[in-house]
């Protein structure tokens, strides 16, 4: 079962010996009882801030469009550069978190009006210096003159994170695919359930416990639960995001 | 985490509602509410015992309310309505205001068969008891309806049948049409006084004759103040006025009889609030309870007030004086002194009462509700065994202070007891305190079931507060006479520590026990917190 906010908070103040909340009272919670409701959703901000990419932070389940891969797909627009990360969002407050920049997939595949043979291959990352220095000019002459464009070969980050661009500027009109992460959400209600999995549910009360004691000048007990919120988050991390085998190449060739 | 702390308190000092709240986080032993609980002679605070109807609940006068009563004989005597009864067990009641009775004394079917001497328009009905040589003593019944004369009744003879008895009765006649209100025995004469004809007259009958007014050694003596109440204490008589108290002094010397005033400027509310308790004489003066000893020795300043730790519970009962009937009784086994109140149209639920108890540290209150006791009366009886009975508005008629429950007109009721400790700081207000556990030490008399409740900082509702929690206890071990049958449990603690987690912290936190059941009596000896300080915010 899925750990709701209203247990989450009851945990960390049965640890604490304070007085338990009710889905009644859990609304109208005060003092400490309130205080530990904040802390927990600042301690689940902490948790994004510190690995934005947990996999419980993606937007959406990837390759929802088999066999793409990513969680988000953007279609350019023939003569256009930039294109918001997020769709309709308004500003960076209600932007994605996070995106992986290595996984940015270009293709045609699923394009109307398009056909074999399709464009499909990986968009490569390049910084904003690189791209200012060897590529925006040349672009941004052709898109002033004679329009030509070109098959895109290279994503490259806005400097306010808020778009994407890629160069050469489509020629027409492809499907760009991404992954995305987004914020947490913050817990309201006593039955919003966390977004991490039980197991690391622990992760959330010791860094809530970490804030409590700290507000109960428990110097002594916050150091102890900060070093358990550091061990719990390297072994999400490392549950979490490098789980597969570890292996080494050597791709020296022997005389 | 931080050490924790311990904090200890015996509970003692009884109810205080004097203090501020600052004030009291330097008295933990207090209460701030104490409710239908006593001071234990044993120390801490023991919830009182209920009432049960005397005998099988037979109303001595239908629904006529008891006006006043005594214990006498092996039994007890009760005013209500226009007549005066007597009963042995409470199951039947014999009339005794009769008319023409032999001046030999009746025996039972004649003096049953006599007509009725009524007790025109009776009101609250004052006793006093003339030991004498007699099996019994005789006994002079006066009352505050000042419409008749006072009434003297006697009996004789010790088999326990009272057909077996002889009964004398009769009305004494004081000075011409003066039927006065109050009576008391003193130094081998009857006093009387405050006969609506003569308020501010005090008649003394002759030495060794009670019943007579106009033999040797009889007078009477006019006062400047009303009479409320008058009190044989040692060798002197004190007389409560209204606005006055004076001592009659000599009364079996005609040369030197005087009265002394022994105070000018505090007189006493109500002469039922009079008790000679503890070696001193007990009152309720308009600013307070006091006693005689200290008035006299103090003068009229306030120093005399034993009751400053309840001043506000008297504050309420002065504001509404005029609608109270009070009475008293003294519980001389607990060194207690307990005064009932309420209007004569007051509930039995909303009765009121308060309970002063002198300990070594003096006078100690507790609150009573729920007792309607206009009439009250202890005494010792014919076996020399100390009974105490109350009477109500509805003729019913009780044993006081026993049993685990209240038994108005015979329904079985619960006895809410409160317990209330004043907020606890711990040694430093400035520090918020998470609170670990609490032991509570109860001396319990059977299986209990108090309620334990804790509340931070002044029950403010910027906390949550925690639940209330129960402080179930079992069996006590009890030694003394008893009948070993299947319930009964050796080895169980006479005064369990029962320990408690508790939730929450505060700067502050005061702790609650209460009972609304008819459960066995039990006492609250003392608290044993332990808590942890986490920091000063």
């Amino acid at each position: 079962m899925a750990t709701t906010y209203l247990t989450l908070t009851n945990e960390v103040l049965r640890e604490l010996n304070e007085v338990q909340l009710t889905s009644a009272n859990f609304a109208s919670a005060v003092g400490i009882q309130a205080f530990v409701k904040e802390s927990i959703n600042k301690s689940l901000n902490d948790i994004a801030n510190e690995e934005p990419q947990l996999p419980f932070f993606a937007t959406a389940t990837s390759g929802d469009t088999d066999p793409f891969y990513g969680n988000v797909n953007v279609s350019t627009v023939a003569g256009t550069r930039w294109y918001l990360l997020k769709a309709g969002s308004s500003s960076i407050t209600t932007d994605y978190a996070a995106i992986d920049w290595d996984n940015f997939y270009l293709t045609t595949i699923g394009v109307s009006g398009e056909a074999a043979p399709f464009v499909s291959k990986g968009l490569r990352f390049i910084t904003l210096t690189d791209w200012t220095r060897y590529i925006r000019d040349s672009e941004n002459a052709d898109d002033a003159d004679t329009q030509n464009y070109g098959e895109p070969k290279y994503v490259i980050r806005s400097p306010d994170n808020r778009k994407f661009g890629i160069s050469p500027i489509p020629d027409k009109v492809y499907k760009v695919y991404f992954y995305a992460f987004a914020s947490p959400t913050e817990l309201a209600a006593h039955g919003d359930v966390i977004i991490l999995p039980d197991q690391y549910a622990s992760v959330i009360t010791a860094r809530t416990r970490y804030y409590v004691h700290q507000f109960k000048e428990n110097l002594q007990q916050s150091a102890f639960a900060l070093d358990d919120y550091k061990k719990g988050m390297k072994r999400m991390k490392s549950n979490l995001i490098n789980p597969q085998p570890k292996n080494m190449t050597d791709d020296r060739v022997y005389f | 985490m931080a050490a924790s702390q311990p904090f200890s308190v015996a509970l003692q000092g009884g109810l205080d509602k004097s203090s501020n709240t600052m004030e009291l986080l330097t008295r933990p032993g207090v209460a701030t509410r104490l409710s239908n609980f006593e001071i234990s002679t044993r120390g801490g605070y023991r919830r009182i015992n209920g009432y049960t109807q005397l005998g099988d609940g037979t109303r001595p006068n239908t629904s006529n309310e008891i006006l006043g009563m005594t214990v006498y004989a092996d039994g007890v005597i009760a005013s209500s309505g226009t007549n005066i009864y007597f009963s042995q067990d409470g199951d039947s009641w014999l009339q005794i205001n009769k008319a023409s009775v032999a001046g030999g004394g009746d025996n039972f079917s004649t003096f049953s068969g006599r007509s009725a001497s009524a007790r025109t328009s009776q009101g609250k009905a004052h006793f006093a008891t003339f030991e004498g040589n007699t099996t019994y003593g005789e006994v002079i019944i006066t009352d505050e309806g000042s419409g008749v004369k006072p009434f003297y009744f006697k009996m004789t003879g010790t088999g326990d049948a009272l057909s077996s008895r002889t009964f004398f009765a009769k009305e004494i006649t004081v000075s011409g049409t003066h039927f006065p209100k109050f009576c008391v025995i003193h130094d081998k004469h009857l006093v009387v006084a405050g006969a609506a004809t003569a308020l501010n007259t005090i008649f003394y009958s002759g030495t060794s004759d009670i019943d007579d007014f106009t033999s040797t050694g009889s007078g009477s003596i006019v006062l400047d103040d009303q009479v409320v109440g008058l009190k044989s204490f040692r060798n002197e008589l004190f007389v409560f006025c209204r606005n006055s108290i004076y001592k009659l002094q000599n009364i079996n010397d005609s040369s030197t009889i005087a009265i002394v005033p022994v105070t000018k400027n505090v007189g006493c509310v109500d002469g039922k609030t009079i008790q000679e308790f503890a070696g001193d004489l007990l009152f309720l003066a308009p600013d307070g309870f006091r006693t005689i000893a200290g008035t006299a020795r103090i003068g009229d300043v306030e120093l005399g007030t034993v009751s400053k730790m309840i001043q506000p519970i008297v504050n309420g009962i002065f504001d509404n004086i005029v609608d109270y009937e009070f009475s008293s009784v003294v519980l001389r086994d607990k060194s207690q002194y307990r005064m009932y109140y309420s209007g004569s149209a007051e509930s039995t639920l909303n009765s009121k009462g308060i309970t002063g108890t002198l300990t070594a540290r003096g006078f100690e209150w507790t609150e009573v509700r729920g007792i309607q006791a206009p009439a009250i009366a202890s005494g010792f009886n014919f076996a020399g065994k100390e009974k105490v009975y109350h009477g109500d508005r509805n003729g019913y008629i009780y044993n006081h202070d026993t049993g685990s429950s209240f038994n108005p007109e015979g329904v079985l009721t619960s006895i809410l007891a409160e317990y209330q400790s004043p907020d606890y700081d711990y040694g430093d207000f400035g520090t918020l305190k998470t609170l670990d556990h609490v032991k509570v030490s109860l001396r319990p008399e059977g299986a209990t079931d108090p309620t334990l409740r804790v509340r931070f900082d002044f029950d403010t509702t910027d906390r949550i507060q925690p639940p209330d929690v129960s402080l179930e206890t079992n069996d006590p071990a009890i030694f003394g006479s008893s009948i070993f049958a299947a319930t009964v449990k050796f080895g169980a603690a006479e005064s369990p520590l029962i320990r408690q987690a508790i939730q929450g912290s505060g700067h502050s936190n005061f702790f609650k026990i209460f009972s609304e059941d008819t459960n066995a009596p039990y006492t609250i000896n003392g608290l044993y917190i332990n808590y942890r300080p986490s920091g000063r915010q």
